[in-house]
């Protein structure tokens, strides 16, 4: 018995000790950053990425022709694989980029032994017919849709291929020409003036056809990028490692930036040579509490606030606590590009034909409350769709757009029961989570709705049951959000233009000619103030039709210990944490001295 | 006894057939359309269309007046008895590699929880039993009664924030770059304290019975020492509620502990199973619903082929 007994302790051993398979490297002398992210990474193929999370972590190994600089505002381009800017034609249709010649993919077994692979234009061109290829399914076709001179025609031979079938990625596109190894030509169907946003974007990214066809559909778990940083180890749902790439040209830390940026300590680096740190590490944790225990532990560097941690690191004055201040924990608030509102269906029968009746619920909302109560204070009240970040914003954009005033939701509200001839029918408002959060701001809405003399109930339900009522257009009301991508405000005004309603992202489902002349005139405008102007003239006739009741801009609170140095938050660009820098010494201290505290 | 065995696993072929055609209504017909989620918010109805027809979505669920084997089902028969699960949609990886890698750490967790807290709670209700009316029993049926009161997410915080946090006596979170056993510590802690009031209860029960015997008396009288009579003859003969709770648990091993896995970073199949829910990846989901079912089904077996080995009056002819 007593053998039967060790050889089970011995197996369970053997399980604890065996079961996962953790390599444990560490050396005192090395530089790691440590992060965590409360979402799943889905995939590092630039390609096919379409959520933030993943976004963020493929950033450090691929690269675009252009980068923002890290620490100017407004928002500035630079080259990055690009040797400069784009020369652009008088008509605004061709774009030739030259490329830097000292470029190499990071070294991988897809280009054989002791390859070092460099980086030409043609794999720009591979990269973005991958994106067109419709058997690849990209989610980010919308990138290129309708913009290049035989791109969609290349999209429409695609189709035509056959399963069993291999597309021919030989086959010559018009508008991407490549005159030599290190020069791309662009050809635009009509004048794109974002298109030099979007080749800061990821999934303009390059790619190695060589990798994608070694690793065939896995190329999703194999990136072979250009970037500071490569794969080390990627544990899927917990963690992943970066390492440094041996084969990256090296950078040095940006000299200049913004007036603050010196006596913030944001300069203090300048001209070194970047990266800094020899591996990133980032843990997957989507519950909040042992995410703040780890910051606090000072296991991790820097971290947001979870919303019932916030008295704990905030106090009244939104200035940090005396404990945080005590632990050298430092605060960035920053604005982020992004708007949140409540939605209507403009083909739903009741909500199309009444417009009091919008806008009575836009009225009705009392925005600040809800800020207040659901975000910590942590946004700012919005009047229409382009957030305060955005240099378009609106200065007077509060005198036109809808406030919280229930005299006038009733007033509306009466209106819109005499147009539609007797009692409104209950409206449904679509709530996309079934949790206590979402049960709480449904309660609150239905309170305000009520205040103001209205009938509308709330439709919980999961995040992808709410994707599939939006897309097939059958939900009435909806809670929704946009983060933009770049820093251009038709990113937002794109939301409510004809040609994208759903299942494009208008899912307002909204549709004025007046709009859609104004948004086709502005969006192959360059940037000059008749264009702003314009974006101010789209957004007013929005307000005035009022497909959504815009609620709140968001506000970003991050904590940072203060062994991680230049932390300078940005709005639009990831690949960021070649400029991180950590004093380990400092940190080894904290977590020795964290009972202290 | 062959005989029994091959009659039940003829028997199998239905129950596996049947767990097959619930799984397909459950996660095909039932669920809906997922294309619209792994095409993302700026897609265009062709991609929509494209993805429909790469994971045969636009097949006919159940009848093809063309092809008869061309259908939704049909495929889904194949494929998953031979254990053929497709790739998540979610991030195109193999559902059967995430399974493999989520099952070692799965067991790693639970394996140990199960038998530390078999161990304590049979002990315990040994103990418990053999002074049932007492203020003891009294008092540890109380703990019990309290223990299973309390939710089991207030465990986790508790240890999370108390043992881990406070007083630095266990890690908080998976770490990598760390020896791996330590971390599941506090989790497996959790685990064994939150399930004990409900498995001392069970054993009590079943420990009464069996003192109340005549052969325990006789025992006792022929001057046994008691913890001979309890660990020698009360425990053997108590051998067969104990088989059927712990050979039945074993699939439920497999598949991990949602919560625990999630609160504590522990990349297992119960965590892997909660994301998979959540986001609607019925691959995953399907999977790992089909390799628990035929596991149960096993092992259900195994329970009946082990009361014979316990207990010599059971045969099975």
């Amino acid at each position: 018995m007593n053998r039967y007994w060790f050889c089970l302790s011995g197996l369970l051993l053997a399980v604890l000790l065996f079961g996962c398979a953790g390599k444990s490297s560490s050396d005192s002398n090395e530089m790691v950053l440590y992060t965590a992210h409360g979402a799943k990474i889905h995939g590092l193929d630039p390609g096919d990425i379409g959520d933030q999370t993943s976004a963020a972590y493929a950033s450090q190994i691929y690269e675009t022709l252009y980068d923002y600089h890290y620490l100017k505002r407004p928002y500035e381009l630079i080259p990055q694989l690009a040797a400069e800017m784009p020369l652009i034609s008088q008509d605004g249709l061709t774009y030739t980029i030259h490329l830097r010649n000292d470029v190499y993919f990071q070294p991988d077994k897809c280009f054989g032994k002791n390859q070092k692979r460099r980086l030409t234009a043609h794999d720009f061109v591979y990269a973005w017919k991958r994106i067109a290829d419709i058997k690849y399914i990209s989610k980010n076709w919308w990138v290129f849709d309708g913009r290049i001179k035989g791109l969609d025609e290349f999209r429409e031979y695609t189709k035509t291929v056959q399963k069993g079938q291999t597309v021919d990625y030989n086959l010559p596109v018009e508008g991407l020409h490549t005159p030599d190894d290190f020069t791309l030509v662009i050809r635009l169907k009509q004048p794109w003036p974002q298109i030099i946003y979007m080749l800061a974007h990821l999934p303009t990214a390059p790619m190695a056809k060589e990798a994608v066809e070694y690793y065939g559909r896995d190329i999703i778990n194999h990136p072979v990028g250009t970037g500071p940083y490569m794969l080390g180890r990627w544990h899927r749902g917990s963690f992943i490692e970066l390492v440094r790439n041996p084969n990256w040209r090296g950078q040095l830390y940006p000299s200049e930036g913004e007036p603050n940026d010196f006596p913030d300590g944001f300069l203090a680096d300048a001209g070194r040579a970047v990266p800094f740190a020899d591996r990133l590490i980032s843990v997957l944790i989507e519950e909040d509490p042992p995410s703040w225990f780890l910051f606090l532990q000072g296991k991790i560097d820097a971290s947001g606030i979870p919303k019932d941690n916030f008295s704990q690191a905030i106090d009244q004055r939104r200035q940090l606590t005396d404990d945080m201040k005590r632990r050298g924990i430092r605060l960035y608030t920053f604005r982020d590009p992004s708007t949140y509102w409540i939605g209507f269906n403009m083909e739903d029968p009741v909500l199309a034909n009444n417009k009091p009746l919008r806008k009575a619920i836009s009225y009705a909302v009392d925005r600040d409350k809800y800020i207040e109560l659901f975000t910590n204070n942590r946004g700012e009240t919005a009047y229409g769709i382009i957030p305060p970040l955005m240099k378009d914003y609106d200065p007077n954009i509060s005198k036109i757009g809808a406030h919280y005033d229930v005299a006038r939701a009733r007033q509306y509200a009466e209106e819109a029961k005499k147009l539609n001839g007797g009692v409104m029918p209950k409206l449904k408002f679509a709530m996309p989570g079934t949790d206590v959060v979402f049960r709480q701001r449904g309660d609150f809405l239905i309170k305000c709705f009520r205040d103001a003399g209205l009938n509308i109930e709330i439709d919980y339900m999961d995040w992808p049951t709410f994707l599939d009522k939006i897309k097939t257009k059958s939900a009435q009301m909806f809670g929704l959000g946009w983060v933009a991508d770049i820093p251009d405000s038709e990113n937002f005004l794109q939301l409510f233009y004809s040609r994208n309603i759903s299942p494009g992202p208008n899912n307002f489902n909204y549709s004025s000619p007046e709009f859609d002349k104004i948004y086709e005139q502005l969006r192959v405008m360059q940037d000059c103030p008749e264009r702003t102007e314009l974006y101010r003239k789209a957004e007013r006739i929005v307000i005035e039709d009022a497909p959504a009741v815009f609620i709140l801009h968001g506000v970003a609170y991050i904590l940072t210990h203060d062994w991680l140095y230049n932390y300078k938050p940005h709005a639009f660009a990831y690949g960021l944490s070649k400029y991180r820098r950590v004093d380990t010494e400092k940190r080894e201290k904290y977590r020795k001295r964290f009972k202290d505290f | 006894m062959l005989s029994y065995i091959i009659r039940r696993l003829l028997y199998t072929i239905p129950i596996v057939f049947g767990v097959m055609l619930l799984t397909f209504v459950l996660f095909n017909v039932v669920g809906g359309d997922v294309s619209d989620q792994i095409a993302g918010r700026a897609a265009s109805a062709e991609t929509i269309a494209e993805i429909r027809a790469e994971y045969g979505w636009d097949k006919p669920l159940f009848f093809n007046s063309e092809d008869f084997f061309d259908t939704q089902f049909f495929n889904h028969l194949k494929n998953t008895a031979t254990f053929n699960f497709g790739r998540s949609w979610a991030d195109r990886e193999r559902v059967i590699d995430k399974i493999k890698r989520g099952a070692g750490y799965s067991l790693a967790l639970t394996v140990p929880m199960f038998f530390i807290s078999l161990a304590i709670s049979v002990c315990i209700s040994l103990v418990v039993a053999f002074f049932r009316g007492t203020w003891f029993d009294t008092a540890v049926m109380l703990l019990c009664v309290a223990g299973m009161s309390i939710p089991y997410l207030s465990f986790i915080l508790f240890g999370q924030y108390f043992l881990g946090f406070k007083w630095g006596l266990f890690p908080v979170y998976f770490w990598p770059d760390h020896f791996p056993v330590q971390y599941y510590l506090l989790p497996v802690l959790v685990g064994v304290v939150s399930g004990l009031g409900g498995e001392v209860r069970f054993y009590r029960t079943v420990m009464l019975d069996e003192m109340r015997s005549d052969y325990v008396r006789t025992a006792f009288a022929k001057g046994l020492g008691t913890a001979s009579v309890l660990f020698k003859h009360v425990l053997k003969n108590a051998m067969i509620p104990i088989i059927t709770q712990v050979v039945l648990a074993i699939p439920f091993l497999f598949l991990g502990s949602l919560l625990l896995e999630r609160f504590f970073g522990i990349p297992g199949l119960g965590y892997l199973f909660i994301g998979a829910i959540g986001s609607r990846d019925y691959q995953i989901v399907g999977a790992i619903t089909y390799i628990g079912a035929i596991l149960y089904v096993i092992f259900d077996l195994l329970t009946d082929i082990c009361y014979s080995l316990v207990d010599p009056r059971i045969t099975f002819d």
